[in-house]
């Protein structure tokens, strides 16, 4: 009789689809998926409204854009129906249908065409600038965080010392310019007054007119454009990264298993990487990670100023003509960037600190 | 010979408004398996003189003066006289150190055995497999299971048994001295005692020396062969268990043995020492304990009373009013200290 009571809740506990949902919930990985995909659908709902509420539409900017460049020759009526044919989707249909309508192409993985460029993707034209900005953002960041939780180790560990003073404060200072005017300055001071960068010929990614492939000659000058950007990534980062790592480490080096390790005889390289480095890191990473998801987005001041053709750049051409379709995909595309930089995040400081991963391990 | 022999050790930590006098004169000496315990007060420099032992003092901090010889095979060597890697060598493989906060002596993300692996590193013991089974024994020794401990990460495992790991890496390389600072203070009665009766298990099996700081009389007088109480920086009293269990002679250790509760004794018998221990960095003149001492005469605020034989030449205490003290304990020995005030 029991048994058989017991044999029946169980069937109902496996077959309940609500316990089931109950359950899946609880799993912390299949938690952080689903909130990942409600952030997104949350980012990307808002960023469609509101960028429908910015003034000035695309058909009244290409309107205006016909009769000027007709020199007053085309009526507007004329030119607004010359200017509406030229838009594959119906901006006059109301907002509600225009939105499911995105949903539906969005569930298709189809982020439409571009307004301007008629015929192009959205995806293609995110693909062609995209490698840019994750080479040049990516390259600043990560040489800032090596170079960084270097300088910012060897300031705590020569604590006070002259070499920690210009290390910190130059550290301070410097996270503290932003980056935009760290360009302008490199221009007017090592372009304009001394002549010493010619800025001219480092615009663009790359120089037109060569061809594009694996060899040294369009290697190097990817390098060669890139390497502004690049400094001033670098510059703007840095600084973060050297005082944080040098709070991280100062704190790590009063730690009693950092004493402990010094009474046991270990050699100063082991206790600076095992002990002090790999302590003092480990909130740094996940920091990092979470940077790694804003490289997406670009730094669109600074691809402007050095007419860099990425992410940013064509984000900030996209919104100033209103080309709804880009500007969406790029931020969608930027917010799956940061979210799963989050997941990745957490991911990995489970994997870096034992603490965390295997809370409920063996004993307590 | 003694291992280890100090002689007048003082340490300074360097503040802003001037040198605090932690240490003050220290000399004693801990022959070949005998044990010394340290007792004092919080703030009487007993974990300054520990960590001083072995050159491991914090930043600021500097020892004016005086000398740590160390004896091995015959050879005497000043500690404080060793360069780097001398003294990365002395560490560990002569004399290990058991920490106040052992729960925290672990490194957090890498395993036990990385830590073990590790220590026998720094000393040359580069053979994986030698240094798992020379782990597997020591972990034996201090009743753990191995194959448990080592793939475990510090937080996995329990206050008691993190300082039973480290006392098994302390005598990894057989060393001569351990130098525990209060290794039974963060955990509960029981498992102070099963690391009591650890310790003297395993002393009677190696054979080896042991400096044991405490505030606690009774741990100290169990493990102890002979005490030293510590009061502002300085020796005050210096003794084998008996006699500074049964005849103190220094006002300070009366004090301390009067503020522990006895089973047998009155709740009344239990008596804290009134005010508190003088600030290093402005001493009071003549003797510091004067201040807080029932049989201070004005002759106490004179001069700083130095150590003297009392009793026995192997028991010193510093203080001109020893017979006094004596008298007023009586004649009788056999009674503890408490129960002769009560």
């Amino acid at each position: 009789m029991t048994t058989a009571v017991a044999a029946k809740d169980q069937v109902r506990t496996a077959m309940d689809p609500r316990r089931y949902l109950g359950d899946t919930w609880r799993h912390p990985v299949a938690r952080a998926v689903v909130k990942a995909f409600l952030t997104i659908w949350v980012t990307t709902t808002l960023t469609f409204f509101l960028i429908r509420l910015m003034p000035g539409s695309p058909v009244e900017l290409k309107i205006d854009e016909l009769i000027q460049t007709s020199n007053g020759s085309l009526s507007y009526e004329d030119a607004k129906a010359i200017a509406s044919g030229l838009f594959a989707i119906n901006l006059n249909a109301p907002l509600y249908e225009q939105y499911l309508s995105f949903i539906w192409n969005l569930l298709h993985l189809d982020l439409g065409n571009s307004f301007l460029s008629s015929g192009t993707g959205v995806t293609s034209i995110i693909l062609a600038v995209l490698p840019w900005t994750l080479f040049s953002v990516g390259t600043g960041l990560l040489l800032s965080f090596i170079v960084g939780i270097g300088l910012g180790l060897l300031a705590a560990y020569r604590r006070d010392s002259l070499l920690d003073r210009v290390v910190s404060t130059g550290g301070s200072l410097i996270s503290s310019i932003p980056n935009y005017l760290i360009a302008l300055m490199m221009i007017l001071f090592l372009g304009v007054q001394t002549h010493l960068i010619n800025f001219t010929g480092m615009r663009g990614a790359y120089t037109s007119g060569l061809q594009p492939g694996f060899t040294p000659a369009f290697i190097g000058d990817i390098l060669y454009h890139a390497s502004l950007p690049i400094t001033i990534y670098f510059l703007t980062q840095i600084g973060h990264w050297i005082l944080s790592m040098r709070s991280a480490t100062l704190s790590a080096l009063e730690e009693d298993y950092v004493t402990a390790a010094r009474a046991r005889g270990l050699s100063d390289g082991r206790i600076r990487t095992a002990y002090v480095g790999r302590n003092a890191v480990l909130p740094l990473v996940t920091q990092l990670a979470i940077s790694v998801g804003f490289i997406v987005g670009g730094a669109a001041i600074i691809e402007q100023t050095f007419a860099y053709q990425g992410v940013g750049l064509r984000l900030l051409s996209a919104v100033t003509q209103r080309d709804y379709p880009v500007i969406q995909g790029i931020v969608m595309l930027t917010t799956i960037a940061v979210v799963v930089a989050n997941l990745a995040a957490d991911l990995l400081y489970s994997k870096l600190d034992p603490r965390i991963g295997r809370a409920g391990g063996a004993a307590g | 010979m003694p291992v280890l022999s100090v002689r007048g050790l003082s340490i300074d930590y360097i503040t802003r408004k001037g040198p605090v006098h932690a240490v003050r004169d220290v000399s004693f000496d801990l022959e070949k398996s005998e044990t010394l315990a340290i007792i004092g007060e919080s703030g009487s420099g007993k974990t300054t003189l520990a960590v001083g032992l072995i050159r491991l003092s914090p930043r600021g901090t500097k020892v004016t003066s005086g000398e740590i010889l160390y004896t091995k095979k015959g050879l005497t060597t000043d500690v404080r006289t060793l360069d780097d890697d001398d003294l990365r060598e002395y560490r560990w493989a002569e004399a290990a150190m058991v920490f106040q906060a052992a729960l925290n002596s672990f490194n957090p993300v890498i395993s036990i055995w990385e830590q073990f692996n590790d220590t026998a590193r720094a000393h040359g013991m580069k053979d994986r497999r030698r240094v798992r089974d020379r782990a597997d024994e020591l972990l034996d020794l201090v009743h753990l299971d191995a194959k448990r401990v080592l793939p475990a990460f510090p937080h996995e495992l329990s206050g008691g048994m993190k300082q039973r790991v480290l006392i098994a890496l302390a005598l990894m390389l057989e060393p001569q001295l351990v130098i525990l600072d209060e290794p039974t203070t963060a955990l509960d009665i029981l498992t102070q005692r099963s690391i009591i009766d650890l310790l003297k298990q395993l002393r009677e099996r190696l054979g080896f020396s042991m400096i044991f700081i405490s505030h606690d009389l009774s741990i100290a007088a169990e493990l102890a062969d002979r005490m030293i109480t510590m009061y502002a920086g300085r020796v005050v009293e210096e003794a084998n268990v008996e006699d500074m269990f049964y005849r103190p002679r220094h006002p300070y250790s009366v004090g301390l043995l009067r503020a522990v509760p006895r089973v047998s004794g009155a709740l009344g018998s239990v008596a804290s020492i009134p005010g508190s221990p003088p600030d290093l960095m402005r001493l009071p003149k003549g003797c510091s304990y004067a201040p807080r001492c029932p049989y201070a005469i004005d002759e106490c605020r004179a001069a700083d009373p130095p150590l003297i034989p009392v009793d026995t030449p192997r028991h010193q205490a510093a203080c001109i009013r020893w017979k006094h003290v004596a008298e007023v304990l009586g004649s009788n020995a056999e009674v503890p200290v408490a129960e002769k005030l009560a």
